[in-house]
């Protein structure tokens, strides 16, 4: 899988980057600011952009613009935004055209290295990989969730991450069986439609999660 | 059915400009001879009253027949009290617009209507030229029309003067209904007038005064030539010209208020002064000169002049001691911000760095004969370093936080509100984006009144306001807890002290049992 860094800060850059590589990634471009972003992005057309949010010049949402304008002008390029804070406000404009490919995690997700390199994976395909502390906001603001029971609102949230069937059964310590049960169920109750890809599911619960 | 409600519009327009002339000369007079007293006030708003009143006459007149939809504005927005209501009239560009209108309207209205209506005469006459030339021919020139051949070539002419006349009015039903929108609609911003808009209207208001004297001066050289009466439209519409661009002028340059140290009130105060005076010693010299009675409002302007100067000094004075008091409050809430981030940063992340270097350290050590427990440290050490930049991030969002500067008040506060386990409504109504010092304050003050309420109130339902009010900006929160929060106790006295440094007030009100209303004003150039 092919992949473009923009990070500011060198250290974290290079670090990223031999993360990458020693996971099988092939990094293609490591760039400094969101123009060059745009510009080796648009070159290299690769599978995923890694971007930070702050960068120079102005050191505020260059991340974010960069990223919005990669949605439109490279749509099959996946972006995964890592930041050292999470804003709502990013996550809404990033999730606004309600597509798949992106991601929003913190910096410290990279720490949890087998996590972070499934999330690259999985937004280079053209998932989703949303920070725990996104969905967490998604959900404290989407108030009828009452109808769920503990266990499938565990399961909402994971999958509102991005994460796949297999993926939340290895983390809830379930068989794959129990959590389609669950998925099934959850579906049902906030009336969204069955569908047997994981992608296009996870859009459809971030979707009803943003209609608040 | 449109060129004649034009040529309607035409003809009433005439008696409504000569209508506001007669209001603007007498209303400037008035005000001006009650301007050396403090009846001057209220006779100016008074006044102002009026030209919007006649303005709304020929708006209504030019809503109903040309469809525009103008309304004009009456009264001038603006801070209240008795010297301000004065000020307010000066400052409106809407009360200049509305002048400007009135005066261009008496010639330009006038030579619409004796265009258009003569256009019309003539062109009906010539067209039924065949029918009556049989009782009174008409000669043009050495020709006469005394023929039926001769008569019809009246004919075209008279429908070509009808095609010229429709074109005529639709040029000025457009025009017209162009400045009647333009000059008279007064629904302004809650921002208030821009600079750009301020120049205009001068710029309007100074073509518009040259525009009727050069129509009087023009009519009194055709007429009588004798004495020079236009010198009197000249003299008082001039006084208000020269107080418009005095006004503009102190808006737009502060540094000239500046460079003569007083304050721009003040300024604004004495070029009018001055223009009167002016305007006084022209009345006297018109007429004919004598007794110099000018000098005694001079005199009293000067009176006036120095008390104010005084009063301004005394409260200059007032003001120092009240900056000196909020910069020391500034300062000690600086440092007493700094000791806490030094203090969080020692006993948080620099701890916590320190215990992951020895997670480190031992893991190492282990590394060949323990790899098990090897394991166990490195995985701690990686939650250390989590809950590190955990604490970090707090910290950074304590000190400013990264979304206020990049989308503004609403989303920071939005943000802080999803990160509170209490329900929180929030409303920011602003016209544009504050200064950052004042937006920062405001988010501060959201956030300490947030963070009361959950902490201390027990509160299950917060409330916050941000808006704008006038020139300043307000924030409210309102929360359902058992009050009795302390105004003296840290986060809020250090709130207080962060709210005075920018000229602004913060008021807690906390009975026991509760509610609690967090208030700040903050003043705030929009």
């Amino acid at each position: 899988m092919r992949v473009v860094i923009a990070e500011d800060l060198a250290l974290l850059r290079d670090g990223l980057t031999r993360l990458l590589r020693d996971n099988g990634f092939e990094v293609v471009a490591a760039v400094g600011d969101g123009d060059a972003l745009v510009t080796s992005v648009l070159l290299e057309r690769p599978d995923v952009a890694i971007v930070d949010i702050r960068l120079p010049p102005t050191f505020r949402d260059e991340g974010v613009r960069a990223a919005l304008t990669l949605r439109d002008r490279s749509p099959d390029t996946g972006v995964l935004i890592v930041s050292q804070y999470i804003e709502q406000a990013y996550a809404s404009e990033l999730l606004a055209d309600g597509r798949g490919g992106l991601g929003y995690l913190l910096k410290d997700r990279i720490m949890d290295v087998d996590d972070f390199v499934a999330a690259v994976r999985r937004v280079g395909e053209g998932g989703t990989a949303l920070d725990p502390e996104v969905v967490a906001q998604l959900l404290s603001k989407r108030k009828p969730l009452d109808v769920l029971s503990a266990r499938e609102l565990e399961v909402l949230g994971l999958m509102a991450e991005g994460r796949s069937n297999a993926a939340i059964a290895g983390r809830l310590v379930l068989t794959v069986g129990a959590v389609e049960k669950h998925v099934a169920s959850i579906l049902a109750k906030l009336r969204l439609p069955p569908s047997s890809e994981d992608h296009r599911r996870v859009l459809a619960v971030l979707a009803y999660l943003r209609e608040a | 059915m449109r060129a004649a409600r034009t040529l309607l519009f035409l003809l009433a327009s005439v008696p409504l400009a000569a209508l506001a002339l007669a209001v603007l000369l007498t209303g400037w007079i008035v005000t001006s001879v009650l301007a050396i007293t403090p009846l001057g006030v209220p006779a100016l708003v008074g006044f102002r009253a009026g030209v919007g009143g006649v303005a709304w006459l020929d708006a209504e007149l030019a809503n109903r027949l040309l469809g525009t939809s103008a309304s004009p504005t009456l009264r001038s927005p603006g801070p209240s009290g008795f010297w301000n209501s004065g000020l307010n009239v000066l400052r409106d560009p809407a009360f200049w617009r509305q002048q400007a209108y009135l005066l261009a309207s008496l010639p330009l209205g006038f030579g619409g209507a004796v265009a258009a209506w003569s256009l019309l005469a003539a062109s009906l006459g010539s067209l039924t030229l065949p029918v009556w030339y049989r009782w009174n021919a008409p000669e043009l020139g050495s020709w006469d029309v005394d023929t039926l051949g001769r008569a019809l070539l009246g004919v075209p002419v008279g429908i070509l003067g009808l095609v010229i006349l429709f074109g005529l009015l639709r040029l000025l039903d457009a025009m017209t209904r162009r400045v009647v929108t333009g000059a008279l609609d007064g629904r302004e911003g809650v921002a208030g007038p821009s600079r750009s808009e301020r120049r205009r209207s001068l710029a309007v208001h100074a073509v518009a005064t040259v525009a009727i004297n050069l129509f009087l001066i023009v009519i009194w050289a055709v007429t009588s030539r004798g004495y020079f009466w236009p010198e009197w439209t000249l003299i008082a519409l001039g006084l208000p010209l020269a107080i418009h661009a005095w006004v503009v002028l102190v808006e737009e340059h502060p540094e000239i208020a500046r460079r003569q140290r007083i304050s721009s009130g003040l300024a604004t105060r004495e070029g009018i002064a001055l223009s009167f005076s002016i305007f006084f010693v022209l009345v006297w010299a018109v007429t004919g000169g004598g007794y110099f009675w000018p000098l005694w409002p001079i005199l009293l302007f000067a009176v006036g002049f120095a008390i104010r100067i005084v009063s301004e000094y005394s409260r200059r004075g007032e003001r120092i001691s009240e900056l000196e008091t909020t910069r020391a409050g500034a300062v000690e809430q600086q440092e007493s911000e700094l000791e806490r981030i030094e203090r969080d940063l020692h006993d948080g992340a620099q701890a916590r760095l320190v215990a992951l270097g020895m997670s480190l350290g031992m893991a190492e050590q282990k590394l060949a004969t323990d790899p098990v427990a090897a394991q166990e440290l490195l995985a701690e050490a990686r939650q250390g370093t989590r809950e590190a930049l955990e604490e970090l991030r707090s910290l950074a969002r304590g000190i400013h936080p990264p979304v206020l500067t990049d989308r503004g008040l609403a989303a920071a506060i939005e943000a802080l509100a999803t990160r509170t386990p209490v329900e929180v409504d929030v409303s920011v109504k602003l016209p544009q984006r504050p200064p950052r010092a004042v937006e920062t304050a405001a988010y501060f003050v959201a956030a300490e009144g947030l963070a009361n309420a959950g902490k201390h109130a027990n509160a299950g339902h917060v409330d916050i306001g941000v808006r704008a009010d006038g020139g300043n900006l307000v924030v409210e929160v309102v929360d359902d807890g058992s009050g009795g929060a302390d105004p003296a106790g840290n986060g809020l006295r250090g709130l207080a002290q962060r709210v005075e440094a920018l000229d602004g007030t913060l008021a807690v009100d906390s009975p026991v049992g509760g509610p609690t209303t967090i208030r700040a004003v903050m003043p705030c150039e929009w």
